[in-house]
């Protein structure tokens, strides 16, 4: 299970550091054009930059749950999950946000993208988290039943 | 040793066929929510934007019935025009109660104005409206003056609090209306007095100027009088007046009902048919699990075990696995809903509402009740077959 959850953290990374790339509006080749005439990206691209920084660690943290074999990492792991999980909600919501206009690219796909991929990564990293520590418990069990 | 625990040690024994079991239970719960929600969320959508409209006739220029349905509903642009003494012709009609005319502009397509690219402006006519009117009543809000204008929910102020810059004038938006997931929701309900003042500073003010065609309207509204028949009154008014058509409130949006009633119908037959593989697969890996768990089986009835717990074993594995996929699904399918609704919305081409939350709890339950009854379905014979064998005979198999 840890490893499935493992395999479903690092397939949400890659979606997480490579959807938003292809749907904010720079990629539409949509910019705000300032009164001296330069073009700047709008917040939404700003965003997607930002989570490629959230998605190399969510990465990581798919690839220990795959390799790892030591149980204590597991608990400190999927904490570390929930909690860039979470970052992946707050950019394109809270932290940095995305383009006003709700028909606009990155409001209809990658900011529901992003939402569900780190709602999604916070559930798995739960699981994990759940499962480390029954497994835990029940270690201490048998530690308790031999001593 | 419990049901439960002999189910769950079951579960957790064999990956494959729990994950077989679980996809297929997540498989038809969320597709049967998805369809539910999607076609009751346009129902709703459609019934909505009629009782916000009001009227029991919308009579418009001939050949335009498609263009206001997608006007309305899509917020697609759409311009035609009719006589404006059309309007006292149909006012003279002994049935109608009030004939209001409506104007639709124009769509400004990736206004700075609006929280959506296009904006679609209706204007109205105070004195006899009963579509924005009532609902301003309502909210104890008064007529609406020169310069002040209504906003569907997703029409924003960017000009200070409350002002909006349109064809370079500033209007100011006194209240937003609850949303109806249609066209209704990207549009800007203003006074031909606003309107036309609008259009004689847009020469000046504005990039484009905004066009008015004189003595011109797009659609009349009408209210039939209680008691007399619409339909009577719209064959009335299409016999007596050439070159416009009255639409009943009840054929209102008519391409989409039966667009919907298509695409309903696809979706169905392809709910079917995912239903139908999903029992014949089910019913396929509850036999082979049980011709593999004979022995087993057969060791438990030896040791004690009734027929009976050896069928709820397997009925409650079945559950649980059910229980497990279906709540995923249907949780998956929530949220997906919830998130990507603007994008469906586009890529379907049909309006939508979200329902409220007891709606959207009952058809969670509806879908977690059919993920339950699909699985116990094809688990049930298996699990008869196997409960009923000798437990002699099956250890020697």
């Amino acid at each position: 299970m840890k490893k499935l959850m493992g395999v479903l953290l690092v397939v949400l990374a890659l979606v997480v550091g490579i959807v938003p790339l292809f749907t904010d509006c720079l990629s539409q080749g949509r910019a705000l054009t300032t009164t001296d005439g330069k073009t700047v990206p709008m917040k939404c691209h700003w965003t997607a930059i930002a989570e490629i920084g959230a998605a190399i660690p969510l990465g990581l943290v798919g690839i220990f749950n795959i390799t790892s074999k030591r149980k204590e990492t597991f608990s400190t792991l999927s904490l570390l999950g929930m909690g860039l999980g979470a970052l992946i909600i707050a950019f394109p919501t809270v932290l940095i946000g995305v383009c006003a206009n709700p028909s606009m690219i990155c409001n209809m796909i990658m900011k529901p993208t992003l939402i569900a991929a780190g709602t999604l990564a916070i559930a798995a990293s739960l699981v994990v988290f759940v499962i480390s520590v029954r497994m835990d418990r029940g270690q201490a069990n048998i530690a308790q039943a031999a001593g | 040793m419990n049901l439960y625990w002999l189910a769950s040690k079951n579960i957790s024994g064999n990956a494959f066929r729990t994950g077989v079991v679980a996809l297929c239970a997540l498989l038809v719960g969320s597709f049967a929510l998805f369809t539910t929600l999607l076609m009751r969320g346009a129902e709703n959508s459609l019934r909505l934007a009629i009782n916000r409209l009001g009227a029991d006739i919308v009579v418009v220029p001939e050949g335009s019935e498609a263009k206001i349905e997608s006007a309305l509903l899509m917020g697609v642009p759409a311009r035609f025009w009719m006589s404006r003494d059309i309007l006292s012709q149909i006012a003279a009609f002994p049935d109608v109660e009030s004939a209001s005319p409506q104007l639709y502009l124009a769509t400004l397509t990736g206004a700075s104005c609006c929280s959506v690219s296009d904006m679609f402006i209706i204007d109205y006519d105070p004195q006899t409206d009963f579509t924005i009117q009532p609902w301003l009543e309502q909210n104890q809000l008064d007529m609406l003056r020169l310069g002040e204008v209504v906003g569907g929910t997703y029409i924003s102020a960017t000009d200070g609090k409350q002002n909006i810059t349109v064809y370079g004038y500033l209007v100011t938006l006194m209240a937003n209306l609850e949303p109806t997931g249609t066209g209704l929701d990207q549009s800007m309900f203003l006074t031909f007095d606003t309107a036309y003042d609008i259009a004689s500073k847009s020469v000046q003010q504005a990039e484009r100027p905004l066009e008015i065609p004189t003595d011109s309207i797009s659609a009349v509204m009408i209210k039939a009088k209680p008691g007399s028949d619409p339909h009577l009154l719209a064959v009335e008014i299409l016999q007596t007046i050439p070159g416009v058509t009255p639409i009943e409130s009840s054929n209102l949006f008519q391409s989409y009902r039966q667009q919907m009633t298509g695409l309903l119908k696809t979706i169905l037959f392809i709910m079917s048919i995912t239903w139908v593989l999903c029992v014949l697969l089910l019913g396929l890996v509850f036999s082979m699990a049980a011709n593999e768990r004979r022995k087993e089986l057969g060791v438990l009835r030896s040791l004690g075990a009734t027929r009976r717990f050896v069928f709820q074993s397997l009925l409650t594995e079945a559950t649980l696995l059910a229980f497990a996929g279906g709540a995923t699904g249907l949780a998956l399918t929530v949220l997906i809903i919830i998130l990507f609704r603007n994008a469906l919305v586009a890529l379907l081409g049909l309006p939508f509402l979200l329902p409220s939350a007891g709606s959207l709890l009952l058809q969670v339950l509806v879908g977690l009740f059919l993920a339950l009854f699909s699985v116990n379905l094809a688990a049930l014979l298996p699990a008869m077959k196997i409960s009923r064998q000798d437990p002699a005979i099956a250890m020697r198999e």
